[in-house]
């Protein structure tokens, strides 16, 4: 691509157009990328939490310069992924593009934030680097590989398909590929983890899968924590009702893998053989929050300010999302929407001099158990005090077509939401 | 050409579909509703009912049904706890305000012309085009989502919605003489009616 000056750059940024022709290419940029004239918020991560801080940042103050960082050009949601690996739907009916986002005046680049330079306010992407007021710090999970012996080695291999992408799609395909007769294995690490009802929704999808197109096949649950940890009744009345297939083992934390002989071992010394494995490791916040210092002592999670979401560590910067530790929260999509909200809101007032309104996330969460029926949990909070504190946790009775119909509703407004 | 863009921008954001959510204190209370109604209320989806421009004595009224389970749902209970710790003046006159568009949803052209003349019925209460009456209490069903009308006349039917709340007597005895295929009829006329 051609050499573009940095007034022609700023021409078009201004309008907010421009910067998706920018989007692909692969030019460096060296020193202040987009030099700030007014104020300025950084989002890093164009996720649930990002993306949702980042389009309620302008629509709350226009005036705000909003740059968000996101290294892919497409978001795929991992709410409704686990329908992907079942074949009930397709990996393109829950991709999407940030075109809404730049609508709204949000200059999207699909760059990579390599550091936090929290004194000078600077991000860097490389060479590269943005000014910014307030940075807004959403970057998700990432993955503790040495904690499980022989994955770090095999990272390419065993799937996760924990970030929804081309790992949905390939371990759906070697689920489609194994024999009937052969043995699926999925693990679940300790919590805390993103999406506490996910590997059980998961187990759901391949069983019910199982159980008409490969009928001899069994599913294997390797749980590390000492029951479903999440919408724990339901989960297991729909197991013992419908998928004899499903072999549960509670208790049993994966501590090794060797795919050369395609056994997994637990803490205890089980060794489990499988066909196809679904290995979700244990995770931590990402790693510029790693990197950031925005973690605790065990450098796994960000502790918030629970009105602002401002970090504890560091001035300025706010973390939203699943890397966030301390709220009485599940590390889910809806949290991190309602968590961006917030933040942004929050954010805009402090830029205009003006006190936060108090405001508490809501999560409601759905769970597929076949392909027609979901169950939902649902949590009310409130603020108390200045810290969040639940009203309520309310579950279906049992799993339903209308649950099924209202998971849809909820999967098309929050991506809408978040995203147009 | 880029300075009239660049002024087209920030008019289409100043006179967004909805108050700014600096404007007013509503709108801040109302910021966790829009996951599941959409942005100001307006539900793109076929589940959940459009709120934009509801009615503020009927959001009153749901707001305080779904919270003492009068009205069940798992779903809305938790929520609507929060909207009367919040306050569920300033909620319902913010999503009172916004302005209420249609569903965007298409419906079957056959079933809303059958739903059309089966709506006779309907209209003692909801009025000749299911506008409703909003001094009475009952609601304005026009441009709804056809999934949410089905299910809410399902729940009617089978006395699943308010059970034992006296004002909805004669609408469940009603509902139970129509068949389940005229309720799919019926959601999806007054869903398009514009």
């Amino acid at each position: 691509m051609a050499t573009m000056t940095r007034r022609q750059f700023l021409r078009t940024s201004a309008g907010g157009i421009g910067l998706g022709a920018l989007a692909g290419c692969a030019a460096p940029m060296t020193g202040d990328v987009a030099p700030k004239s007014g104020r300025r918020v950084v989002v890093i991560g164009g996720g649930w939490g990002g993306a949702s801080a980042a389009k309620y940042l302008r629509l709350s103050d226009p005036s705000i310069d909003v740059v968000l960082l996101e290294p892919n050009e497409r978001f795929v949601s991992c709410p409704f992924s686990n329908l992907v690996l079942s074949g009930v739907r397709t990996l393109d009916s829950i991709t999407f593009d940030y075109r809404g986002l730049r609508r709204h005046g949000v200059k999207v680049m699909h760059r990579e934030a390599t550091a936090i330079e929290p004194d000078a306010k600077r991000v860097r992407m490389g060479d590269g680097y943005l000014q910014y007021d307030r940075l807004v710090v959403a970057p998700g999970i990432e993955f503790q590989w040495d904690q499980v012996e022989g994955l770090a080695q095999a990272k390419d291999t065993v799937l996760h398909a924990w970030k929804a992408g081309p790992q949905t799609t390939e371990l759906a395909r070697q689920l489609e590929s194994m024999a009937d007769g052969g043995v699926f294995v999925l693990t679940v690490p300790p919590i805390a983890y993103r999406c506490p009802p996910g590997p059980y929704e998961r187990a759901c999808q391949v069983a019910w899968y199982l159980k008409t197109k490969k009928p001899r096949s069994k599913l294997i649950v390797l749980d590390a924590n000492q029951n479903v940890v999440s919408k724990t009744a339901l989960f297991r009345g729909v197991w013992s009702k419908d998928y004899p297939n499903l072999d549960y083992r509670p208790s049993s934390k994966v501590v090794k893998v060797d795919p050369s002989v395609r056994e997994v071992q637990t803490e205890i010394g089980d060794k489990v053989k499988y066909d196809v494995l679904n290995l979700i490791p244990p995770q931590r916040a990402g790693t510029i929050a790693v990197q950031a210092d925005l973690v605790g002592a065990d450098k796994r999670w960000c502790e918030v300010n629970h009105l602002t979401y401002e970090s504890v560590k560091v001035k300025d910067v706010h973390v939203v999302g699943d890397s966030t530790i301390g709220l009485p929260v599940p590390k889910s999509g809806n949290v991190a929407n309602n968590m961006g909200k917030v933040a942004a809101v929050a954010i805009a007032s402090l830029l205009n001099g003006k006190q936060p309104p108090p405001m508490a996330p809501g999560n409601t969460c759905y769970s597929w158990v076949n392909d027609r029926e979901a169950i939902a949990v649902v949590n009310s909070y409130r603020i108390a005090d200045g810290k969040v504190v639940q009203i309520e946790q309310k579950l279906t009775p049992g799993p339903s077509p209308e649950w099924g119909q209202n998971a849809i509703g909820w999967a098309t407004s929050i991506w809408n939401d978040m995203l147009a | 050409m880029h300075i009239v863009l660049g002024m087209l921008v920030v008019l289409v954001a100043a006179s967004g579909a909805f108050a700014g959510p600096l404007d007013t204190p509503g709108a801040t209370k109302a910021l966790t509703c829009s996951a599941c109604h959409g942005m100001g209320g307006q539900s793109p989806s076929n589940a959940m009912p459009i709120i934009a421009g509801i009615d503020r004595a009927y959001f009153k009224k749901a707001i305080e049904d779904y919270a003492t389970g009068k009205r069940p749902s798992p779903e809305m209970e938790p929520y609507a706890k929060m909207v009367r710790d919040l306050g569920v003046d300033d909620v319902g006159a913010y999503f009172a305000a916004q302005p209420r568009r249609p569903t965007s949803l298409p419906v079957n052209a056959a079933a809303a012309e059958r739903g059309k003349v089966a709506a006779a019925q309907c209209a003692v209460c909801h009025g000749p085009d299911g506008r409703g009456d909003a001094a009475k209490g009952v609601p304005d069903l026009r441009g709804q989502p056809e999934g949410y009308l089905r299910q809410q006349m399902i729940l009617f039917k089978a006395d699943k919605r308010s059970p034992g709340d006296p004002n909805l007597t004669a609408l469940k005895a009603l509902m139970k003489t129509i068949p389940d295929d005229t309720l799919r009829d019926l959601a999806a006329y007054f869903s398009s009616v514009r």
